[in-house]
């Protein structure tokens, strides 16, 4: 096993402040601390190769457990392996074959260019000239930068920095790549090719990748095995196909209207929202195909959007067992 | 070593981006000298000696330390490591493999080099071009110290805002910490009361701290003065730095493993 947890526990302690001026000067004198527990009794197993995605709302301890395997911070208790390492000593020789990708930080210096940074992680990883000049070119034309290495980073968009900021991370030749939330505020886009980079990737050089996100098009498209984390403990771990198919039941159908109108709502769809030109309807899946029949034709339509329901309903569904 | 050189060279060149700033640390090299040479040229009008300076050795001690000075930033460094602790974006320097005080040891001295390079080439020509009577040492030994002094000046400068920038993983918030030291290094070096004016047991305490040595000593060697002292600076400045080194690495070691906030 490539990553290995039994039982990884991590409690927070938190300075709980009681409202107001009196509370603020009370709490020069006495404080009192609540605990939080981040990630409880946490179990996970990673072969090599594989391409993990790790799934949940927001604050259920998904970071918190990257955190942890990339040795950012300490756990609380329990034992925690990655490559035979225990990642919070932070040996260079651990450090040197994982890759950490987050989305909303950068590993780019935004003054200099993409290529000036390459340079650094190249000295920095020790990697030698003959294997950067050919993984460059690999990554250089996979990610399709050419235009963009000698451009400085501050001026890039999103999802060009993003592409970037992956080329970084997979230079040096990483066993391991963790991604989390890599296609935060990207568009429809720019989140389908750094799909498509991911994928490659994976398959093409064998990197394990464990993937962090609440995007349900992410983890479909690129796991086949899905962790459900909810209130730091895991709710499922298995096959993805199957667990949106037993627990993603409902789509959420966006109908725009040419001008305002008032259509009938059949009796199987829920109404989420409702204004003069616009109706928003959760239904369950197998409707899908009925609600588009009743209004298509009926009703003069500008835009249908069909969306999957939201990792939020999706985890309360397995927490609920239904 | 190899990856900290690239590490200085990457932050130099990022100084390098912004032309304005550039102009303006050139300009400032020149007005500094030129603001010196107008101020203390009235003043020895009526006098042939000040401290124990004459003329030629004021201004020549001025130049020096004020382009000391002026190197001296590693302030940056302490305000650099709290500001990400606490946005959450220090682990960037967590998860790649090098020691990290070394990293920002090689990130000031990048920022640094280029400021050195200016503002030596400026003071050069402005001593050159306005026949300024610059006093020097002539003795190579004593010339070699100060230059190793104010090598192992900037190190400690910087090894020190280190170590305060790691005190945010123990307490979140350092500016009383940064005020202090700010204070004591003033007060130390002659900034808030000229040395002078205080008991001689007290100065000569002082000199086993290191403030007194970043700046102040070696720009008197430089010029030929108090050449007794090197070899003593040189030595409480080594300890100092050896000090901090090894501080650093078990303060660091020590906090990160027990920060708990959401910040790394």
């Amino acid at each position: 096993m490539i990553i290995e947890t039994e039982n990884l526990t991590k409690r927070y302690k938190r300075y709980k402040k009681q409202e107001g001026l009196a509370g603020s000067i009370k709490g020069l004198f006495h404080r009192e601390y609540e605990e939080k527990i981040a990630v409880a009794d946490f179990d996970i197993c990673v072969k090599e190769g594989e391409f993990v995605g790790l799934i949940g709302p927001n604050g259920a301890g998904k970071t918190t457990l990257v955190k942890m395997l990339t040795g950012i911070i300490a756990p609380t208790s329990g034992r925690i392996q990655v490559m035979g390492f225990y990642p919070n000593k932070l040996e260079n020789a651990f450090k040197q074959q994982y890759a950490v990708v987050m989305g909303q930080k950068s590993q780019l210096f935004f003054e200099l260019t993409a290529e000036d940074t390459l340079k650094l992680f190249k000295e920095i990883y020790r990697i030698p000239e003959n294997e950067y000049k050919r993984d460059k070119e690999f990554f250089v034309d996979l990610f399709q930068v050419q235009e963009l290495m000698n451009v400085q980073v501050r001026t890039l968009s999103l999802g060009e920095r993003m592409k970037l900021e992956l080329m970084a991370s997979l230079l040096h030749n990483p066993k391991i790549l963790f991604l989390d939330e890599p296609t935060i505020g990207l568009d429809a886009v720019a989140s389908k090719q750094i799909r498509t980079f991911l994928k490659d990737v994976n398959e093409s050089r064998g990197t394990t990748i464990l993937l962090t996100s609440h995007y349900m098009e992410d983890i479909k498209v690129l796991c086949k095995r899905s962790i459900v984390v909810n209130h730091g403990r895991k709710i499922y771990d298995g096959d993805t196909d199957l667990l949106f198919e037993r627990y993603q039941k409902s789509k959420r159908m966006t109908i725009y209207f040419e001008h305002s109108a008032e259509p009938d709502v059949p009796e199987y769809c829920r109404v989420l929202e409702k204004t003069d030109d616009k109706l928003v309807l959760e239904t369950s899946k197998q409707n899908v195909e009925k609600v588009l029949e009743s209004y298509i034709g009926h009703y003069p339509i500008r835009d249908i959007g069909i969306e999957d329901e939201d990792i939020g309903s999706v985890v309360e569904r397995i927490y609920k067992g239904v | 070593m190899k990856k900290y050189l690239e590490i200085a060279r990457a932050y130099m060149k990022a100084q390098l981006i912004w032309r304005a700033d550039t102009f303006v640390d050139v300009i400032l090299a020149v007005a500094k000298i030129l603001f010196a040479w107008i101020l203390w040229s009235i003043l020895f009008e009526e006098k042939e000696q000040i401290a124990g300076l004459g003329f030629q050795s004021m201004i020549s001690y001025y130049m020096i330390s004020s382009y000391l000075f002026q190197l001296e930033k590693s302030a940056e460094i302490s305000q650099q490591m709290t500001s990400m602790l606490r946005n959450g974006t220090f682990s960037k320097y967590m998860v790649i493999p090098v020691q990290t005080q070394g990293y920002f040891v090689a990130m000031e001295a990048g920022k640094i080099a280029f400021s050195a390079g200016i503002g030596f080439l400026a003071t050069v020509l402005w001593s050159y071009l306005f026949r300024v009577p610059f006093v020097q040492t002539s003795d190579l030994k004593i010339l070699l110290c100060g230059i190793i002094m104010v090598v192992l000046g900037l190190l400690f400068m910087a090894l020190l805002n280190y170590f305060l920038g790691i005190l945010t993983l123990k307490f979140e918030e350092i500016s009383t910490f940064l005020m202090i030291k700010d204070n004591f290094s003033a007060f130390v070096t002659g900034a808030v009361i000229p040395l002078a004016l205080l008991p001689e047991e007290l100065t000569a305490g002082m000199r086993f701290l290191p403030f007194y040595y970043v700046t102040y000593l070696p720009s008197m060697l430089f010029i030929g003065k108090c050449e007794d002292e090197a070899i003593t600076g040189l030595f409480v400045l080594s300890v100092w730095c050896i000090v901090f080194l090894v501080l650093n690495q078990a303060a660091y070691e020590h906090y990160r493993i027990k920060y708990d906030g959401a910040g790394i």
